[in-house]
């Protein structure tokens, strides 16, 4: 399996302080990597430095491939365009615009051959409930179909690797599963897909690998059926006490 | 610099920038020149509490500055009013009309705010220039000499007049530190870089807003005070954009929130304009030009950038002191 | 007072100034941002087009477009030198600087064409029209015409194209708007290119109502900030309403009770709505 994402000595750092550093990070096509960790451990800015975007001003250092491709030079809209997706957590989608405008409005031109680029109709064969409410603004949506927006305009661009920040958040139990299960067939199609989590009880049960994060570092990573009995996960995240 | 000395150095600096116009040769030009250095820094002032501690733009401190050479001519000229008494009329319009102003834009941040001080100024323009009452486009002449009869003090000429306009930096100077180091300064900080943490730490953002205000306005007011002694007479030109880009750059140019960051400014604005000028217009565009620069790329304006390098150097110095000792050798040796 | 001349008078006026707010609509629609320097790239176009006209000869249908021209390169130098700051969303030194913009070209435009006021003359500037006892030019004419034609556009392009789009994704969120691949620097650099020609035309059309000077500009920022202000901040149709509105008041107030204190009234009744309404009449990102 040959990685389509990939990054190498990735460092983050806000003024002198590191806020990150991952050696080395592969994501295969067809792969769902989950990345956990606690609070402020860093899985927010794992993502967004792949794409080298962010809300404040850090220096992000390291090189990170896409498809064998070096992107780390390209601004952010331009890895967008490559097919590197990221659906940021919290606002996902623009407000002010209703839903089929927020669907056609993601949208870059001729996609390259290898990259699917959903059309409309099939984002909403994929999620009906969109279909539904086409006409109304973004501000009117629920979380989960605002996250099911996001995760379509996503897919409207055609995209060859997904990152997910915490697309679970805020959103019903019954829904978590619902969301997690399309991001996982998501990957099924082909896709390579980084998702960050939270919820690392709903996370373990779709992801193939896990990534553990710890104040900026990567403490443990496996497969997820090794790490599901891993000490460090076991006990802080899936409640199991250590016989 | 520890704080025993810091009382000693300010009063050596202060007394270095009175006998400054002698050291500087002491010619009539140089008086004037630093008469009004003196003034247009006191009037910058004002705005920099604005700007640099509330973080908001201004653009009606022109109007103060106006209102403060306004009441003076009024005053002295209508009434014979002593420089004492022009003062304090000047203060208290001040007070008025910044009391107004923050309760109109009261709620208004940003651009809004901003738009509506610079409309302030425009309709300003429009009053002083028509209403024959303030002297209309002609403006009020014939403003006395800056005489205090009880002290038997009487200035004719720059000379005369630079001890004043001195004090009155040096008192904006002290207003300014203990501003900064006031309650009401540290919360101007906090509403502007953290308006939700300054709620949450008990301030009152809008309240802050209007006491700073009310502290800026009577500063740039009373260099308009002096400044209508200074010409013996006030027009609607006050109001012109030349003293309002005059105080953005001053303030700007140097760094914010430095103490005498304004003055330098101005000192260095003036110097250029005074002295190696090149005709109103070119004047009007390096003056412009330099305001453009320092903000689209130097943030911390020119004492940042000396800061910047500073670090800069000492950091390669570091490196290759600790990286290859032989090359420093090398480079002492050469 | 005839009435019907002063609502002739209101109603070209009025599209006067929806059409010289258009480029500020645009700029805080889309790019929420702000330019001081406004007044002096209308005053800046009036004198290119002058010079073009009466000093290069060039028929007044090629100066037009050559002085949008000139104020496309002013909007784009403009952004370009402060993109950083856009991007930062550092509005306090967004105004500043666009504020010294508009004073360096007072000065550049001084020294290249003098501070004596001119008289910009078209081919329909001077040819009248009288209709019973009322009067107007068929310069009135082209601006009312203009003015309706580029709000219709500009309200069609907006709302249904992927240029109008864009725009309003950028001025909703414009870190969202990477995200979806979009090139933040290049929307917000044509937003002030476009600025810069908007405000241009409307010089060129505009302009040879009155005697054209280096020194005005201070109110044509004005009356912009007015009409955008209480048109909505960004809203187009807003603005057109409120040109027109703010045209007849100024005109009504000039002949029943002061010509000179009209723009100071304008603004009396802005402060007055502000006070009220300290969000301007409707605000919305994108504004329609």
């Amino acid at each position: 399996m040959s990685a389509v994402l990939e990054a190498h000595d990735l460092v983050v750092a806000y003024g002198g302080n590191q806020a990150l550093h991952v050696p080395h990070l592969a994501v295969g096509r067809g792969e769902l990597v989950g990345v956990v960790g606690a609070n402020g451990a860093g899985k927010s800015t794992l993502v967004n430095s792949i794409l080298g975007w962010s809300r404040g001003r850090p220096r992000i250092t390291g090189k990170v491939t896409l498809q064998g491709e070096d992107i780390s030079q390209l601004p952010s809209f331009a890895r967008v365009r490559k097919g590197l997706l990221l659906i940021p957590e919290g606002k996902l989608i623009f407000g002010t615009m209703s839903v089929a405008e927020n669907l056609a409005s993601a949208s870059i031109g001729d996609v390259p051959a290898g990259r699917k680029a959903y059309s409309v109709d099939e984002i909403y064969d994929l999620f009906p409930r969109l279909k539904e409410r086409r006409g109304h603004l973004g501000s009117q949506l629920s979380g989960g179909e605002r996250q099911m927006l996001g995760i379509a305009r996503a897919l409207r661009l055609g995209p060859s690797a997904l990152l997910l920040d915490e697309p679970s958040i805020g959103l019903a139990p019954r829904l978590v599963a619902t969301v997690l299960q399309t991001v996982k067939e998501l990957a099924d199609t082909g896709l390579a897909v980084l998702l960050v989590e939270q919820n690392v009880s709903a996370a373990i049960e779709v992801v193939d690998r896990l990534v553990l994060l710890e104040r900026g570092n990567v403490v443990a990573e496996g497969p997820a059926a090794t790490m599901r009995d891993d000490p460090r996960i076991a006990e802080a995240y899936l409640g199991a006490h250590a016989a | 610099m520890s704080s025993a000395l810091k009382w000693p150095a300010a009063a050596i600096l202060a007394v270095a920038g009175f006998f400054a116009p002698v050291l500087l040769g002491g010619s009539p030009a140089v008086y004037a020149a630093l008469v009004l250095i003196a003034i247009f820094a006191v009037m910058s002032y004002g705005l920099d509490s604005i700007v640099s501690d509330l973080g908001e733009v201004s653009l009606a401190h022109t109007v103060f500055f106006a209102l403060g050479a306004y009441v003076t001519a009024l005053l002295s000229v209508r009434l014979e009013f002593n420089p004492l008494g022009t003062l304090a009329g000047t203060i208290v319009a001040a007070l008025i009309a910044a009391g107004l102003l923050g309760l109109i834009t009261l709620r208004l941040r940003e651009f809004v705010f901003s738009l509506v001080t610079y409309a302030v100024a425009v309709v300003a323009l429009t009053v002083a220039s028509n209403w024959e009452f303030i002297g209309g486009s002609d403006g009020l002449r014939g403003i006395p000499a800056f005489e205090i009869g009880w002290l038997g003090f009487r200035a004719v000429g720059d000379v005369e007049l630079w001890p004043v306009a001195f004090l009155l930096l040096l008192a904006t100077l002290y207003l300014m530190r203990a501003f900064r180091r006031s309650r009401l300064g540290q919360a101007a900080i906090m509403v502007h870089l953290n308006p939700r943490l300054a709620t949450m730490s008990g301030i009152d953002p809008q309240r802050t807003r209007v006491q700073v205000f009310l502290f800026s306005a009577p500063i740039t007011a009373a260099a308009g005070w002096l400044y209508a002694y200074q010409r013996a007479y006030v027009s609607a030109d006050l109001l012109e954009t030349y003293f309002l880009i005059l105080m953005l750059t001053a303030v700007v140019v140097i760094g914010r929130r430095l103490l005498l960051g304004p003055l330098i400014g101005v000192a260095l604005i003036l110097a250029q304009e005074k002295f190696w000028s090149f005709g109103g217009y070119v004047d009007r565009i390096i003056l412009g030009s330099l305001l453009i620069l320092v903000l689209a790329y130097l943030p911390g304006g020119l004492f940042g950038l000396v800061q910047t390098l500073a670090e800069a150097r000492r950091r390669v110095a570091a490196r290759s002191r600790s990286t290859s000792p032989h090359t420093t050798a090398r480079k002492a040796d050469a | 007072m005839n009435l019907t001349q002063q609502l002739i008078n209101g109603l070209v006026l009025g599209h006067a100034y929806a059409l010289i707010a258009i480029g500020w609509t645009v700029l805080l629609g889309v790019a929420r941002l702000v330019n001081f320097g406004h007044g002096q790239m209308y005053m800046l176009g009036a004198f290119m087009t002058w010079y073009l006209v009466s000093r290069l000869g060039l028929p007044y249908l090629v100066a037009i477009p050559v002085a949008m021209l000139a104020g496309v390169a002013v909007g784009y130098v403009m952004q370009r030198v402060m993109l950083r700051l856009t991007l930062a969303q550092d509005l306090v030194s967004i105004m500043i600087v666009t504020l010294g913009f508009g004073y360096v070209l007072h000065g550049a435009a001084g020294l290249v064409f003098g501070s004596t006021g001119q008289i910009l003359e078209t081919p329909l500037s001077t040819r009248d029209i009288y209709w019973g006892d009322l009067w107007f030019t068929w310069q009135d004419i082209a601006i009312v015409l203009v003015a309706i034609a580029f709000f219709a556009v500009l309200k069609y392009v907006i709302e249904n194209t992927g240029v109008g789009r864009t725009a309003r994704m950028v001025a909703e969120d414009p870190a969202l708007s990477l995200l979806a691949g979009i090139d933040v620097k290049k929307v917000y650099l044509a937003v002030f290119a476009f600025e810069g020609a908007a405000v241009a035309l409307a010089a060129a059309l505009v302009a040879p109502r009155t005697p054209i000077l280096t020194s005005m500009g201070f109110d044509e920022v004005i009356i912009t900030f007015v009409v955008v202000v209480l048109g909505g901040i960004g809203s187009v149709t807003g603005s057109y309403v409120a040109g027109i509105v703010l045209g007849l008041f100024t005109a009504f107030f000039g002949a029943l009770v002061s010509p000179a204190y009209a723009t100071a009234a304008a603004f009396g009744v802005l402060i007055a709505v502000l006070v009220l309404r300290p969000g301007g009449l409707a605000v919305a990102p994108g504004g329609r």
